[in-house]
């Protein structure tokens, strides 16, 4: 390990860049924080080495700020940046601005991600590759072109952002009628959260699997996968509980998709960390590239637990120039993994995000049991981030047992302050589908449309317990024979000269 | 001594005496028999009935949230008001943000009729958007924020007259 960096920056906020610190403090690198108003006392914050106020609350002014990112790195020495998902990771535009400045940006290169940016480029560019893709259009996104185009894939189709991501400026339209406002709103919203309107269109694929990729190649042109995750469990296009191996993937088809994964890799002469994401046709045991992630998933840990790679450490030695020293066959799955995400969410209110401070946080624990999380008991949960709370992840020797696992540790796991998605998680996991692994990428939505937490009314434990706990809140703050001590007026609590009846 | 929680719409009554060591608790007609094992800041273990259980609590603004066997519990203070607050939220023109958020657009003016189930403003949140629909259809009376606004939970939005 003698030419890794001394101190990185890490361009991230919450649980993943508690994860990257930790992975620098295991290879004796030094940390940089960066954070916003907001965060003052995040616990990146406080688990960094250094940690540098790059501005106001809104994103835009502060992990989004390119300028004040560099000056930070700048200003504390760092060699490298790491940016973590979301925020910065895929802009290739800040990937040139680091390299510029002389620093190395750990993550792929500059070029790799503008073409996996562009979601109608990286279609063509996996066509011409030799890598399935979803029959579609991405030429002209006028209107009159799109509904010509719809009528020969045949509906229903998907609108996407040719820039998106996370399920946002995507749109399903099941019949033509529907076109013309689902272009708008997909194209509004694409405008909005990428500053691009530009749209593509899709066929849909209705018992479809999502199904995807860990790609990791070092600056040797060699490249691995790490095999596959299941991330058929979403709602809102947004991912809930992954797990590996798929249940739908037998080894016929999990290598053909390893070797269709790296294909597409090399196609773009792909470096560090990254994934591909298929969909895969669950009658037809087909498959198709959807998109390529340049950047580290927030459900990488499973990946990591079943086969023993730890791929942020891996992605901060490749960036420093060492050499994978594995190769394909190398790698083996073992076990079972899941990862359930956690989010502060309102089941009383349509599952919006909730806000407020985390009271209580106590994360499960035990054998085959990691969290990653970026909070701690009495942290403020803010409108202006993400409200993932904690991931949990459980491994075992097999899926059953690596659910049996989850159930315990999600019934270990206390949250108080905030409503979370707990109950529906804790749902999802007994359901016969989930146990026989037959979840698709639209069961979550259908299975539990008009969802409600169930009201139950608090067993008399809990009762007795408020009112005891009341009692005792109440006994401490009243002046009773027993518990002078609260009697701010008795003279044997003065810490001062007083007397009775002192000479004059 | 009687206390008194509201969870949801339900008011649940519960006298607790102390009998030296320990504790009766009498909810709904029915007594139980306690005793304190162990009490640090924020949780507690009891022999209930015989049996030892646990709980986790946190108390904030009155309200005290209590995690007992995996599910967790909001028992605030009773307020009389609650239905008669629901009620006014279903049948008014008063639209209010379900959560913090940030307005991004208003596509109606002052003055406009509106349909029921019409988008009257697109707030985001944590990188969603949330669609604020007409709850009935009426004349826009007034809208009380602006676009690029931070708005609070339950804050007034727009003003319908049906």
């Amino acid at each position: 390990m003698g030419n890794l960096f001394n101190k990185i920056l890490i361009a991230n906020r919450g649980e993943i860049a508690v994860r990257i610190i930790r992975a620098c403090r295991e290879l004796d690198i030094s940390t940089v924080a960066v954070y916003s108003d907001a965060d003052q006392t995040a616990l990146h914050v406080r688990l960094a080495d250094e940690a540098v106020l790059i501005g106001p609350s809104s994103v835009e002014a502060s992990y989004l700020d390119q300028e004040k990112i560099l000056q930070a790195a700048h200003q504390t020495g760092a060699q490298a940046i790491h940016p973590g998902y979301g925020f910065l990771s895929e802009n290739a535009d800040f990937a040139q601005a680091v390299k510029d400045k002389g620093l190395v940006f750990i993550g792929p290169s500059v070029e790799a991600i503008a073409a996996m940016g562009d979601k109608a480029r990286a279609r063509q560019r996996m066509q011409t590759a030799g890598v399935p893709v979803i029959p579609g259009y991405q030429d002209q996104d006028d209107f009159v072109s799109f509904q010509a185009a719809a009528e020969e894939i045949g509906y229903p189709v998907l609108v996407k952002a040719a820039a998106g991501g996370g399920g946002k400026g995507m749109r399903l339209v099941w019949e033509a009628g529907e076109l013309a406002s689902a272009m708008a709103a997909a194209r509004r919203e694409a405008q909005y959260a990428f500053g691009n309107g530009r749209l593509i269109l899709e066929a849909y694929i209705p018992d479809a699997h999502h199904i995807e990729f860990q790609i990791l190649g070092d600056q040797f042109g060699h490249l691995i996968h790490l095999y596959e995750r299941e991330c058929s469990i979403q709602r809102r296009h947004q991912k809930i509980i992954e797990e590996t191996p798929s249940p739908l993937l037998d080894e016929n088809l999990r290598t053909e998709m390893g070797l269709a994964a790296i294909t597409a890799a090399v196609a773009i002469d792909y470096t560090n960390a990254g994934t591909i994401e298929f969909i895969v046709d669950s009658m037809r045991k087909t498959f198709y590239f959807l998109e390529m992630n340049t950047r580290l998933q927030v459900e990488h840990p499973i990946t990591e637990m079943v086969t023993g790679i730890d791929i942020v450490q891996w992605q901060l030695k490749i960036a420093a120039g060492e050499q994978l020293p594995f190769s394909q066959s190398n790698i083996k799955q073992r076990g079972h993994a899941i990862e359930c995400r956690l989010y502060a969410e309102d089941p009383e209110n349509n599952f919006l995000p909730a806000t407020g401070t985390l009271l209580r946080l106590i994360e499960p624990r035990g054998p085959g049991i990691r969290i990653d999380s970026g909070f701690t008991s009495g942290d403020e949960i803010t409108v202006h981030y993400d409200p993932l709370i904690a991931k949990i992840i459980t491994y075992a020797e097999d899926r059953p047992a690596a659910i049996y696992k989850m159930q315990s540790a999600l019934r270990e796991c206390v949250v108080l302050g905030l409503p979370t998605n707990w109950q529906i998680l804790i749902d999802v996991l007994s359901t016969d589908e989930f146990l026989n692994g037959l979840t698709n990428t639209t069961w979550f939505e259908k299975h539990f449309e008009g969802w409600q937490a169930p009201r139950c009314s608090p067993p008399p434990e809990v009762l007795a317990a408020a009112a005891l706990t009341q009692f005792k809140l109440d006994g401490r703050q009243s002046i009773t024979p027993e518990n002078p001590a609260m009697d701010q007026y008795s003279p044997w609590h003065m810490g001062n000269h007083f007397r009775i009846g002192e000479p004059k | 001594m009687i206390y008194r929680y509201q969870l949801l719409d339900h008011v649940y009554e519960i006298q607790l005496e102390r009998q030296g060591d320990h504790y009766l608790a009498t909810v709904d007609g029915e007594t139980f028999q306690l005793e304190i094992l162990n009490d640090s800041p924020g949780q507690l273990s009891l022999r209930f009935q015989g049996k030892p259980v646990r709980l986790y609590w946190a108390e904030d603004h009155g309200q005290k949230w209590i995690s007992f066997d995996g599910c967790t519990y909001l028992l605030e203070k009773p307020t009389p008001k609650t239905n008669q607050l629901d009620q006014m939220k279903q049948k008014s023109g008063l639209t209010r943000a379900p959560m913090p958020a940030q307005v991004q657009a208003i596509p109606i003016h002052s003055g406009d009729i509106v349909h029921a189930g019409e988008t009257l403003m697109l707030l985001e949140a944590m990188k969603m958007e949330i669609r604020i629909t007409a709850p009935i259809a009426g004349k826009v009376f007034r809208i009380h924020v602006e676009e690029g606004q931070f708005v609070r939970r339950d804050e007034l939005l727009v003003e319908l007259e049906g």
